[in-house]
């Protein structure tokens, strides 16, 4: 979907409040396209799953962009020919929320992802595994740890993909988030890119009110 | 009156028609329930043994007998064995010839798994010997030889006193909160104006949506304005959760206590059970430390007694003035009392595994601030104050998950006492629009 | 007569070679700030692309959140042509529309919660794709919220 520009309107005379680029919307799996080192890109990654025979894990800290390569691999995988059936694990859930009797799960051109995988208990895991082997369905899973799946791709933040990720967002106008903002919530919050982009959220919002008082 | 008690926390926001966290049936009677529990088991140790031990010790009469025989006889089962001795002794003109030991005999609490031991207790009597009866003097045909306190079984004692404390207290504390509302509802006997109530919720949702509906708040009349704001507090769940924690923390005290004491009496096992003992005390302490905190915090809540806000008009709108009035019951000497007038925003955001909730307050202003005063007992304290909506006010609103909430916010400190806090949660309309 | 771009209706000259839908949205006399009550007016046209391309065009006045929480919103007005309707009145005429706007939600620009209107067209095609355009509008004149320390 392209979203032509949105202009928020004017409030207060005149003066229009900027839009956060910071905000969940821009910022949510999905919304941002994932940030591959090259020579890697999305066609290689789903070429070297089809290698690990479709079974793989991505793997890496809380808030290093797994669910967002995730949402980046889906039309990929879509084009090769392959279904998906996405499960997104939340906190405390700890088995599958589906029965894997679904004839829709069984067959060798699915895909089962699961978005969470550290949180199911090991029957859950041991199950799907059975499943997934009975059936040549392929697997791919997030996970903080690694699994006993091959490693497809391990998620890593560092300060200069942070300052990339805000030049995305911000479209160029660092008016209120600076460099050293970026660095400073590097250094915060550490692999955890989701926390970084919040607190520089809060930062925003500050920084344009007191640009406004001070007008 | 059913009023629904929440443990947890709704994303949407507490709504509660009551005027204090449990006022609900359902913690009444699990209150209700430790205390019965409480009281049934005080009521069998004290049949057995504290009372009788009691009696044996103050009331029993003293005379001389003599030993005609003793043996350690074994329960029916082979399992455990009591002390027994056959004594002769004269009350007036009639003899006496019993087997009995100790007031406990006739109960289960005599037999006792340790063989040895009840040997012991046997063999300080001699056959054909002297020895001290005491008989009940109303009841001459019940007597015994041994007398004295079981320490252990008076330490049982604690338990149901637990459980009494805790449950009376809940069940006061409920009770209390209970009992408000239907007098505040019979106080009001116009019905033009539970009338005027009841139509005015329907119409505001339909035309506003997401603006929260103000059913619950305008369903409770009062004393001086119009309207009595309910409550919003979660702490009802925490001290239920306090409750039984410190209920089992007690239980599992008690029993190691017991079993310290119970073997005390043989001098071949004492080195061991100090031990146990020793190591069963601090426990002990910081259960009963539990208990001393947990009364604490229910005598805060009803000798605080509820704090009450009315309004006098609902809902309120931007840039209108309204009369407030703000009533605190309970014989308390305050350190401070203060409402604030607040306005939240709250988002939350679920994606990954994570789920969170950010709020943040944008407008809080003080509207009523008084300290150091005392509040006698049967008096409450009452005051009115004027409160404006600020003119720019963003009206209250509500989404899966965002919500911009209004509250009064009341602080308050009582002399000796840790903070209390009570909210409040109100409604802001749009301001209406000249079509 | 060559066109130039007109920055408040997205229109750019019709010899681009984009292949996606170029949609335009005016509200009338450009009014931006409109209060509870008052009937929002406007027009929308769709340029660059044929008749036969499109499936349906759907225009919406909603309202969502924006911020640090899931986004909500609500549909105040839908309206879904297809491409037999689209064939009836010819593609590049200005479509008009108008709905009388709610009394709530009222545009807000808090710090954690935004509140904010719009009018949304969005262009089904036949080969899948679709596009949007979205015209922003406010409702109400809440001023910005500040956040307050405790």
């Amino acid at each position: 979907m392209k979203v032509t520009a949105v202009q928020p309107p004017a409030i207060r005379g005149g003066f229009c409040p900027p839009q956060n680029p910071f905000a969940t919307r821009f910022v949510r799996p999905g919304a941002m396209p994932f940030l591959f080192s090259p020579p890697i890109d999305r066609e290689a990654l789903v070429a070297k799953l089809a290698e690990l025979q479709w079974r793989g894990a991505i793997v890496g800290p809380h808030g290093s962009g797994k669910s967002t390569l995730l949402a980046e691999l889906l039309p990929e995988l879509n084009r090769v020919g392959r279904r998906v059936v996405q499960f997104t694990l939340h906190d405390g859930e700890r088995r599958l929320p589906i029965a894997l009797s679904d004839r829709a799960l069984s067959d060798a051109q699915t895909i089962i992802v699961v978005d969470g995988y550290e949180q199911l208990n090991a029957a859950s895991r041991r199950t799907l595994d059975r499943h997934c082997r009975r059936y040549a369905t392929g697997l791919l899973v997030t996970s903080h740890e690694p699994t006993h799946l091959a490693q497809l791709y391990q998620t890593a933040v560092d300060c200069e993909l942070m300052e990339t990720i805000v030049d995305l967002l911000t479209r160029g106008d660092r008016r209120f988030v600076s460099a050293t903002d970026v660095e400073r919530a590097y250094c915060l919050h550490g692999q955890n890119a989701r926390e970084a982009l919040f607190s520089l959220y809060d930062l925003h919002e500050r920084r344009w009110r007191e640009l406004h008082e001070r007008l | 009156m059913a009023r629904s008690f929440r443990m947890y926390g709704k994303k949407r926001g507490h709504r509660r028609t009551g005027s204090s966290a449990l006022g609900s049936l359902g913690e009444a009677a699990v209150f209700a329930f430790f205390l019965a529990l409480g009281t049934v088991f005080l009521v069998l140790l004290l049949k057995m043994p504290v009372l009788p031990e009691w009696r044996a010790n103050h009331e029993f009469v003293e005379t001389t007998g003599a030993v005609l025989g003793k043996r350690v006889m074994p329960s029916l089962d082979g399992t455990s064995y009591r002390a027994e001795v056959l004594v002769r002794y004269t009350v007036g003109d009639r003899q006496y010839d019993r087997w009995t030991y100790d007031v406990t005999f006739n109960s289960p609490w005599a037999y006792s798994s340790n063989h040895d031991l009840r040997q012991d207790e046997v063999d300080r009597f001699q056959e054909a010997r002297p020895c001290p009866v005491w008989y009940d003097p109303e009841d001459p045909a019940t007597a015994v030889v041994v007398r004295g306190y079981s320490a252990w079984l008076w330490s049982l004692l604690l338990l149901p006193v637990s459980f009494i404390v805790i449950g009376g207290a809940g069940l006061v504390y409920a009770v209390l909160g209970w009992g408000k509302s239907p007098e505040h509802l019979a106080a009001v006997t116009q019905l033009g104006r539970r009338l005027e109530l009841f139509e005015e919720s329907t119409p505001l949702a339909r035309d506003y949506p997401n603006v929260p509906r103000d059913a619950n708040l305008t369903n409770s009349p009062g004393t001086r304005l119009k309207y009595r704001l309910p409550i919003t507090t979660t702490q009802g769940w925490k001290l239920v959760a306090a409750a039984l924690v410190a209920l089992g923390w007690n239980a599992i005290a008690v029993f190691f206590l017991v079993k310290s004491l119970s073997t005390s009496g043989d001098s071949a096992l004492r080195a061991f059970d100090w031990r146990l003992l020793l190591f069963t005390l601090p426990f002990l302490l910081i259960g009963l430390a539990m208990i001393y905190f947990l009364v604490r915090q229910f005598l805060i809540a009803t000798g605080l007694g509820p704090t009450h806000l009315e309004i006098s008009d609902h809902p309120l709108l931007p840039g209108r003035f309204y009369d407030l009035f703000v009533s605190q019951a309970g014989r308390l000497m305050m350190n401070f009392l203060e409402i604030d007038l607040v306005c939240e925003e709250q988002a939350t955001y679920r994606q990954g595994t994570d789920t969170r909730t950010e709020q943040r307050r944008v407008y809080a202003t003080r509207v009523f601030d008084r300290r150091k005063f005392d509040i006698p007992q049967g008096m409450p304290f009452e005051q009115q104050c004027r409160i404006e909506i600020p003119p720019g006010a963003m009206h209250s609103f509500q989404a899966d998950h965002n919500e911009v909430q209004w509250k009064f916010v009341v602080r308050g400190e009582v002399t000796g006492w840790p903070k209390y806090e009570r909210v409040f949660p109100i409604i802001v309309f749009p301001k209406p629009q000249a079509r | 007569m060559a066109r130039t771009a007109d920055p408040t209706t997205h229109r750019l000259p019709l010899t681009s070679l984009l292949h996606e839908p170029l949609i335009s949205i005016t509200l009338d006399k450009g009014q931006q700030v409109y209060q509870p009550g008052q009937t929002v007016r406007g027009e929308y046209q769709i340029d660059a692309v044929e008749p036969a391309d499109i499936r349906a065009v759907e225009l919406s006045v909603l309202w969502y959140t924006e911020g640090k929480g899931e986004e909500d919103f609500a549909v105040h007005y839908f309206e879904r042509l297809t491409a037999g309707d689209m064939l009836a009145t010819g593609l590049h005429e200005l479509r008009r529309f108008q709905t009388e706007l709610p009394n709530s939600p009222l545009s807000y620009e808090g710090v954690v919660v935004k509140i904010r209107w719009c009018v949304r067209v969005r262009v089904f095609l036949n080969n899948g794709k679709d596009g949007v355009a979205e015209r922003a509008f406010q409702l109400g004149e809440v001023p910005y919220a500040q956040a307050v320390l405790p």
